[in-house]
């Protein structure tokens, strides 16, 4: 009876869109926290405005004149940056990039991390002596520095880390004056638009070099790798999975399941390019199962591999293969039941597969959607202005929070269905940035007098 | 008092909503999109409203009849966009289920249907106490509080919040009946909602008299049990319905 559809549809949109929620809350409430009643208190200086400093007095056009200069001058910057590591990429220092992108991750988490850090404990006075701090915050960045490129991280903590260092880079770009910042995500959308769809294009040219090479793009990356799934989302289902399998009456829903289980342990990190199982031709089923259980020796001992590795925190080795075990047999009975309707399952499931490996993803410290074997990927960047302009918005009203938010996920909800059609590497910024921008204009100036004026009044409908 | 008071606030408009959110819609992602569907087309709605009121903004505070004009156009409005949301809805359902033969899955099921109707409805919901009550919460989080003249025996956010509670009640559930009646064909329900709403928002023009919201309160708060009591026996009569029914399909 639970085996509805509804729970199958949308859990790749849900498992990309969950941590940019909580990206978003989690800068939100620091805006709110570690900066109130500030205003203009301390003008930061980074690349995003070298050339023009904001200040509360100037006139509106020398405001947007700078501004505009400022955003000039920063997207030259980025993709300048980004030129770079496709030429570097292109000539294979992929170390040097995985390398440079750990010292990077290590200085943004300590210094900005730390200086937030520090904020929190004087806003919270939270009595901690500074030898303790010190060591709490070396632990942190290490392990975060390491979580990047490594291969024995559980992915947990790699996403945990990613949201992490948009959260700090979005709590300092919040900083950034007004003007500046508006200007700035406008011009960051267009040259995303064009960095990863213009032919030529630095992002573009990046995905592709990756795609070619079969590699991971050596970038930080939000991975929604299904893994996850199977261990967070899928955790509910895999107690029905099991009780399941002792009924015959739900059979149907289990050969989608761990076949797709079974993708995704053959889609995870190394041996990702030989998963044949999920991008072959299934036109034989019962032959291909047949396959996977002679080969499951050897697969085994991959898997063993990789939940060591990916699985997270509670899920021990043990556990997952007893339960691949139990799916196997179980699958064997199914098919002698009804071979007919599993082919078709699995072609479906295959094809699903396939759309999903249409993916998004980023280049270093921009943004874009692009391409890879599974799951959805999602650039650290989108993260990071995603956040800004809601962290923006939070400096005004809640209400524009709000407005901003439901744009920010409606956009990308939008992107990722185009993802499903287009099936190559998106820019995940435009639509976004748009209607997050739209939806704060209409909300500031249209619609809070209006929601203001009836609410203080009581009137509600 | 003072993040404590704000948040309490904001559990009063919002808490039966999140545990629905936590133990109904969560776990089904589907849900939770159509919930975010849902709550921006609300916002969108809301947005237009206001674009048509603009001109006349602000409203004098002395005379109550702008204001039932304001209510009655605003609820006529997001009634007919709840028949657009149907129709939406349907051909969302159709494209589910031939997705469900394709993938020779059991169609939608009552329940499943009715549970895309409550999270539509949820969605609803959520955004009129996001905007009408929690956007404008953030003083509450600070020291001290505020009165409203008309309504001095409790603070402004208290009484703002309860009355969201009140209309979250009605906007999820009513959505429920909403869509069960369309599906049905049953005219009394397609009518009972509009009415439910409209006799709602005009009981919030009580409040406009001093010292109204005392009598307000109630009354709205009768509409969404009503509403609730509806909803119910409608959902217990649709389900006894199939069950005692041999199962079709």
């Amino acid at each position: 009876m639970e085996n509805s559809i509804l729970e199958s549809i949308g859990v790749e949109i849900i498992g990309v869109m969950s941590p940019v929620s909580i990206c978003m809350f989690l800068v939100v409430l620091l805006v709110y926290v570690v900066s109130p009643n500030t205003p203009n208190s301390v003008v930061i200086q980074t690349a995003a405005n070298l050339v023009y400093l904001e200040t509360p007095t100037d006139t509106t056009t020398q405001k947007i004149e700078g501004s505009l200069l400022n955003a000039l001058v920063f997207v030259i910057l980025i993709s300048l940056v980004t030129f770079l590591m496709v030429l570097l990429y292109y000539y294979n220092f992929t170390n040097f990039l995985k390398y440079y992108m750990r010292f990077s991750t290590f200085i943004v988490l300590g210094s900005m991390g730390g200086s937030i850090f520090l904020s929190i404990i004087q806003h919270f006075l939270i009595p901690i002596d500074s030898v303790t701090c010190m060591i709490l915050l070396l632990n942190f960045t290490i392990v975060g520095a390491l979580s990047g490129f490594s291969q024995g991280i559980p992915i947990f903590l790699r996403q945990g880390y990613m949201v992490l260092l948009g959260i700090i880079v979005a709590a300092w770009f919040t900083k950034l004056p007004e003007w500046t910042t508006w200007t700035l995500l406008v011009a960051l959308a267009l040259y995303d638009l064009v960095a990863v769809l213009a032919p030529g294009g630095p992002l573009k040219l990046l995905v592709e070099l990756a795609q070619s090479r079969e590699e991971e793009l050596p970038a930080l990356i939000y991975e929604s790798r299904p893994t996850i799934n199977q261990v967070n989302g899928r955790g509910g289902s895999l107690g029905l999975l099991v009780t399941g399998a002792t009924t015959s009456s739900s059979v149907e829903l289990q050969p989608v399941t761990h076949s797709n289980e079974g993708n995704q342990v053959r889609v995870s990190p190394e041996n990702y390019s030989t998963s044949d199982y999920s991008t072959g031709e299934v036109g034989n089923v019962p032959a291909n199962v047949r396959e996977d259980e002679e080969t499951s020796p050897l697969v085994g001992s991959f898997r063993e591999r990789q939940s060591t590795c990916s699985a997270s925190n509670d899920f021990s080795t043990v556990d997952v293969e007893r339960l691949r075990a139990r799916n196997l047999e179980n699958r064997d009975g199914e098919i002698s039941e009804e071979a007919s309707p599993l082919v078709d399952l699995i072609r479906l499931e295959n094809e699903r597969e396939e759309r999903r490996n249409a993916v998004v993803g980023s280049g270093a410290e921009s943004e874009s959607i692009l391409t890879a074997t599974a799951g959805i990927k999602l650039g650290l960047g989108d993260f990071i202005f995603y956040s800004v302009l809601v962290g923006r918005a939070a400096m005004y009203d809640l209400m524009t929070v709000y407005a901003c938010y439901l744009g920010i996920i409606s956009g990308l909800g939008c992107t990722l269905m185009l993802l499903s059609v287009c099936r190559k590497a998106l820019p995940a910024l435009p639509i976004s940035i748009t209607l997050g921008i739209i939806f704060y204009f209409c909300t500031r100036l249209i619609m809070e007098p209006f929601v203001v004026g009836t609410s203080t009044n009581l009137m509600m409908f | 008092m003072t993040v404590a008071a704000g948040l309490g606030y904001v559990l009063l408009a919002l808490g039966p909503s999140l545990s629905l959110f936590v133990f109904v819609i969560a776990k089904k992602p589907f849900l939770v999109l159509t919930v975010l569907s849902s709550t921006l087309l609300w916002l969108v709605s809301l947005i237009i409203l206001s674009a048509m009121w603009k001109a006349f903004l602000p409203l004098k505070t002395t005379a109550w009849w702008p204001f039932a004009i304001l209510l009655v156009t605003s609820v006529g409005f997001q009634e007919i966009l709840r028949v657009f949301f149907w129709m939406g809805y349907k051909k969302l359902e159709d494209i589910l289920d031939t997705f469900a033969d394709r993938v020779s899955k059991p169609r939608l099921y009552l329940t499943d249907k009715m549970q895309i109707a409550l999270a539509g409805g949820l969605g609803h919901g959520v955004a009129h106490a996001v905007f009408f009550c929690l956007s404008l919460l953030t003083p509450a989080f600070g020291k001290a509080t505020f009165y409203v003249e008309r309504c001095s025996s409790m603070p402004f956010f208290l009484v703002s919040a309860i009355i969201c509670l009140a209309f979250v009640t009605i906007h999820t559930f009513s959505m429920v009946i909403a869509f069960n009646g369309y599906a049905e064909g049953n005219k009394s329900d397609q009518i009972f909602v509009p009415a439910v709403h409209l006799i709602a928002a005009s009981m919030t023009l009580i409040n406009f008299a001093s010292g109204g919201c005392m009598v307000g309160i109630p009354l709205i708060y009768f509409m969404a049990i009503l509403t609730l009591l509806h909803c119910g026996r409608m959902v217990w009569r649709r389900l006894t319905e199939t069950r005692s029914r041999p199962v079709v399909s």
